[in-house]
């Protein structure tokens, strides 16, 4: 391919606006550095949606073509972003929806997941510190697939990809309160799981101490039962 | 506005960090957490998570996975 625009996801809506121009105009090289600035996102999206990388893909791959096909289809009613990845979602549900059993799945998750927190300990201030970058990663990553799918898509888009609520409510076909309803448990449910790794536990030596403390104490107890004190 | 209850206060938790939420209702949860040591961790440890899921930066798209993509592109392009 040639070489790429040098333009990073951070541009704004304009930049957007003037690539969709060139694209219309007949200019290939802008529609490539679109898809560079927003590969990204639509990758992690269609994870969101899709909870794997394999089928995430595919859908990816999908979004863009359909963007490419249907670019002159965007009214600019809406950011260019938010076009996109209702794209991408649409892509990745239909695909999801093509799976054995998935969307009866949701609803039962939907219905069945009450988010209390069980978990009360501050956690470490730096997690870095214990895990490193790289770990730290791998702990979200594995947080965020493990979650209910219709939390994940919501997750996803409002705390990783930054949409305001109404877009994502936009982007997901959602009420406004059912898109804060969702976000108030994924948070929760996102919480607790990185509160399993995180949390200030008792250190090993401090509990070795207090047990055998206790130890020491019920023997003396015994001692001085045995010699009728 | 009366004393707020936990399940309150947590059912405004994703308001409240995201700003939202009157004045009243904020000073409210304000002055729960400040009386309440099990809600306060949890506010407290639910920005921290949100924190570390920002810098985390999570899925990356594989190398393999963009040269595909670019693959397919140029072929899609090159046929319309």
């Amino acid at each position: 391919m040639v070489e790429p625009d040098k333009m990073t996801e951070r541009d704004g809506p304009e930049d957007d606006l003037l690539l969709v121009e060139r694209i219309l105009a007949g200019d290939r090289r802008a529609f490539e550095s679109l898809v560079r600035k927003h590969e990204r996102r639509v990758f992690r999206v269609t994870v969101a949606v899709l909870g794997n990388a394999e089928d995430a893909e595919e859908a990816m791959q999908d979004t863009f073509v359909k963007a490419f096909r249907h670019i002159a289809q965007f009214r600019r009613e809406s950011r260019f972003t938010t076009w996109l990845t209702r794209i991408a979602v649409n892509e990745a549900l239909q695909k999801r929806q093509a799976r054995k059993n998935t969307v009866s799945l949701d609803e039962v998750a939907e219905a069945e997941v009450k988010v209390f927190p069980h978990r009360s300990h501050q956690w470490h201030e730096d997690p870095e510190k214990l895990f490193g970058k790289q770990e730290v990663r791998m702990m979200v990553e594995d947080a965020i697939r493990a979650l209910p799918p219709i939390y994940r898509e919501t997750f996803v888009l409002r705390d990783v990809e930054g949409f305001r609520a109404e877009e994502a409510a936009e982007i997901l076909g959602l009420t406004l309160p059912a898109i804060k309803s969702r976000l108030l448990r994924a948070r929760l449910l996102m919480r607790e799981a990185l509160a399993a790794r995180l949390e200030d536990a008792p250190a090993l030596p401090n509990r070795i101490l207090i047990t055998a403390g206790r130890m020491r104490d019920m023997i003396a107890i015994k001692l001085m039962k045995a010699m009728g004190q | 506005m009366a004393m707020l209850d936990c399940k309150e206060v947590l059912d405004n938790l994703s308001d409240y960090i995201d700003g939202e939420g009157s004045e009243e209702l904020r000073k409210a949860i304000e002055l729960h957490i400040s009386r309440c040591g099990r809600c306060r961790v949890v506010f407290d440890t639910t920005g921290k998570m949100l924190k570390i899921v920002t810098d985390a930066e999570p899925f990356e798209v594989p190398l393999a996975v963009s040269a595909r993509l670019y693959a397919r592109l140029e072929k899609v392009l090159a046929e319309e």
